[in-house]
């Protein structure tokens, strides 16, 4: 499988530079007491593109993308983002992303409106500026009817895209959703899709989590796949694919989980006798 | 059987083979609940052990009242509480018991009458209503004269205790629609300073009634309440042994015929919570809230991160439930302390300094306050002088309501006791100790941050209550050190005569406040923004 390296993937050594990865990480580690989350993981992610990094539940993803965005400290490892260091450099970093994390609340006794206009201005966006944002992101993303109900009153959706709507205020360079699709309904998925696909058409990079195969395919350039807390491949859809027919079963042959059946052991379910 | 009941089939289950399954659930829920963790084990058994001293020593308290003048009003009183106290419980508690929640089991074939009949059993098992029963056995035997009256207990009894738990059971199921959605959280979640203002109250009280005659002030709602159910089964005991059948029979009637209500009007929004949309479908209604409490209000405060913070704090402190709890309790118990020992002639203007404690004790923890929502913090601090303005922006806005309100305590403290002349020196105290409980809260929120549960009415995640703890114990005797200076200072004026000089206390303090709260955000804002990844693993576990 490819675990390649692609043109570009570095600056070249005291040359003109080439645009730096948006996400470069290297031999990234971290232990839950016994458990190891992340064993060693490099990744090089392009710029521009829209990525998806998935894998089973508990394959480290989360635990990943909070080492990459500064909000869990790595045993041991460098991240950079737009080839700024996230712990040696925060100011350069936290301005450059947007962040929704999977697990975590927001300031839920705030209306939708309210908690777009305390993100903005604490990044320090200009008043004014935070709340002409504010009225388009909420009308993009269909919540200008509930934009004054306390966010603790939004449905899953809801909270995926207001969510959305504060990362995406201080327009980052790029953007890293966990499981941004997780519980959504589709109509709020296809709303999120649009948004995504629009902001990535201008050069941004999105990085995403998902265990979602079909969605990862229809949806990314460039994939990366987890399992027990290593980077099994890397690469573009068509090179992660390689061979197989679907993501999916490219996923699950890496993973080593195909051709697993229920057998004779469920031999009495179905039929007609109770 | 009502009308709703399904068709009958023939899985449905009679009571009698429902009961031990219930009971079994009741006791496999509270063993489970036990094995989750030892702390949560020794806190159970110890305050099992507590609870039945508790009440072993009412129930022999009330065996020894037996044959005194006042009994019967004490018996019926005691009686009525424990049915006040099993009315609200479940308001307040609405997780204590999960076999509460009927909603859970609205997928199995069960039958109403069965149902009601197996879940009042099992609501038996517990220790409430083991405390409960203990109380109403002391009750009857301290009423009781006689074989015919000791007859009449016997089935008085049991019927107090069944009515008060059907009175628990009948509250929770028709309330939860409100238990079950957000704003039934909340109100849950607001109930411990119902608790915390109303002992202050019940205090008062006991002190009133101490000083005011004793128990027969207590004889006129006695005879009120002998006629309530359940307290008229108890009176129907004492009635027997004063020879009032007639009268005894109305009382067991009157608990008979409410425990039969109750049972009713249990079933059947029992029926209707199972057989209507789930609450959680319906709830968020309140869509027409609106545009912020006060746009006027909010454009007074600075612009950019400090302004900002100081009107999300605002928000919480009014908004959230935990948040607005502690505010209340803080200023409710800041307030009635100094006035109430001014009430009863024992107070002086010092307890003013109390209110100021009671708030700066916010300052501590600020970040677990946020919740895992921290995140949103975390990410758009990323310099020292980023996470300066952060927490100079949440000690701003608690100075907003501390500061006038500390005034107020001590002007209306020093009004009631007539002594207008301490007022500078205890402003200046007080204000000494509000900057240095800021100085220490911020310290202690950089490095002792802890979950703040929010879904249960525990103020600290589990394995966290030591650093809770050390945070506000510790905290509050730097405080107390740090401001030892003005005290000493206060102290030395007073023993070296110099009284003409104590106003002075009232600028120095508030200058030596406002450097000791400067210095201790100069020290926790470094430690803030290189633990932020720390902080956020602290209280993301609630």
């Amino acid at each position: 499988m490819p675990d390649q390296a692609f043109e570009g993937t570095a600056d070249t050594a005291g040359g003109a530079r080439t645009a730096p990865p948006a996400v470069r990480v290297q031999g990234l580690w971290k232990r839950f007491g016994e458990q190891i989350a992340v064993a060693g993981i490099d990744l090089e992610l392009p710029a521009g593109k829209f990525i998806g990094l998935v894998g089973p539940n508990g394959a480290g993803k989360t635990t990943t993308l909070s080492m990459v965005t500064g909000l869990l400290r790595p045993d041991q490892g460098t991240v950079e983002v737009a080839g700024h260091d996230v712990w040696r450099d925060p100011v350069a970093v936290k301005s450059r992303i947007g962040v929704l994390p999977e697990g975590l609340r927001l300031f839920e006794r705030l209306s939708g409106r309210e908690l777009l206009g305390y993100s903005g201005r604490l990044r320090g966006l200009p008043g004014a500026e935070v709340d002409k944002r504010a009225a388009q992101l909420l009308d993009v993303l269909d919540l200008a009817g509930s934009q004054h109900k306390l966010v603790v009153d939004y449905s899953t959706g809801m909270r995926k895209k207001i969510g959305l709507a504060a990362a995406l205020l201080h327009n980052p360079e790029v953007l890293f959703l966990d499981e941004p699709f997780e519980g959504v309904d589709p109509v709020s998925a296809q709303t999120i899709r649009g948004v995504l696909e629009r902001y990535t058409a201008s050069g941004a990079t999105v990085v995403f989590s998902s265990h979602v195969m079909e969605l990862v395919e229809s949806l990314c350039d460039w994939v990366a796949v987890m399992a027990a807390g290593r980077i099994r491949a890397q690469g573009t859809l068509a090179e992660v694919r390689g061979g197989a027919t679907s993501l999916q079963n490219a996923f699950l042959e890496l993973v080593g989980a195909g051709g697993r059946s229920a057998g004779d052991s469920l031999d009495w379910l179905g039929g007609g006798t109770r | 059987m009502t009308a709703t009941s399904p068709k009958a089939s023939a899985a449905s289950p009679s009571a009698s083979a429902l009961t031990p399954v219930f009971v079994r659930l009741k006791l496999s829920l509270l063993r489970n609940g036990l094995r989750q963790s030892g702390g949560r084990r020794a806190a159970y058994i110890t305050s099992a052990v507590l609870v039945l001293l508790f009440a072993a020593l009412q129930l022999l308290g009330l065996i020894l009242l037996h044959g005194t003048e006042h009994a019967a009003t004490l018996a019926v009183l005691v009686v009525a509480l424990m049915a006040v106290g099993w009315t609200v419980m479940p308001l307040f508690f609405p997780s204590g018991d999960e076999t509460l929640d009927p909603t859970r089991l609205v997928m199995l074939p069960l039958r109403p009458q069965p149902l009601v009949g197996a879940l009042l059993v099992a609501s038996l098992v517990g220790i409430g209503p083991l405390f409960t029963l203990c109380l109403i056995v002391g009750s009857a035997i301290a009423v009781a004269r006689g074989t015919g009256a000791a007859l009449t207990a016997v089935a008085a009894v049991p019927l107090a205790l069944l009515v008060c738990l059907a009175l628990a059971r009948a509250v929770a199921a028709a309330n939860t629609r409100l238990l079950t959605s957000r704003k039934g959280r909340d109100l849950a979640v607001l109930s411990g300073l119902v608790i915390a203002v109303g002992i202050q109250f019940v205090n008062f009280g006991a002190q009133r009634l101490g000083s005011s005659g004793g128990l027969s002030a207590l004889d006129p709602a006695a005879n009120v309440v002998r006629w309530l159910p359940p307290a008229s089964a108890i009176g129907a005991v004492a009635s027997v042994g004063e020879g009032a059948y007639g009268r005894a029979a109305v009382q067991l009637l009157l608990s008979a015929g409410a425990l039969g209500l109750l049972l009713y009007a249990w079933q059947r929004s029992l029926v209707k919570l199972m057989t209507t949309p789930d609450g959680s479908t319906l709830a968020a209604s309140d869509a027409s809230r609106k545009e912020s409490t006060g746009k006027g209000l909010a454009a007074l405060l600075p612009e950019g991160r400090t302004g900002t913070v100081m009107l999300r704090t605002l928000r919480y402190a009014w908004r959230d439930p935990k948040t607005k709890a502690a505010w209340i309790t803080s200023l409710a118990i800041g307030l009635i302390v100094p006035v109430f020992n001014a009430l009863q002639g024992n107070g002086t203007v010092y307890f003013a300094c109390f209110a100021t404690g009671m708030l700066g004790v916010q300052m501590y923890n600020q970040f677990g306050q946020d919740t895992s929502a921290f995140w949103m913090v975390l990410q758009t601090i990323s310099s020292t002088r980023d996470a300066y303005l952060e927490l100079r922006a949440r000690a701003l806005a608690l100075l907003l309501v501390t500061l006038p309100y500390t005034l107020l305590v001590a002007a209306v403290t020093a009004g009631m006791l007539g002594d207008w002349a301490k007022l500078p020196e205890v402003i200046g105290l007080a204000l000494s100790l509000l900057g240095a409980m800021l100085a220490t809260g911020s310290v202690a929120s950089a490095t002792l941050a802890y979950s703040i549960p929010q879904d249960s009415r525990k103020n600290v995640a589990p394995g966290q209550g030591g650093i809770a703890a050390l945070s506000i114990f510790g905290g509050m005797v730097s405080g107390a050190v740090l401001c030892a200076p003005m005290i000493a200072l206060a102290i030395w004026l007073h023993v070296s005569g110099h009284h003409g000089s104590l106003w002075l206390l009232l600028p120095l303090g508030a200058a030596y406040g406002a450097l000791l709260c400067w210095a201790g955000l100069k020290v926790a804002a470094p430690r803030t923004a290189a633990r932020l990844p720390e902080i956020l693993t602290a209280v993301s576990s609630g």
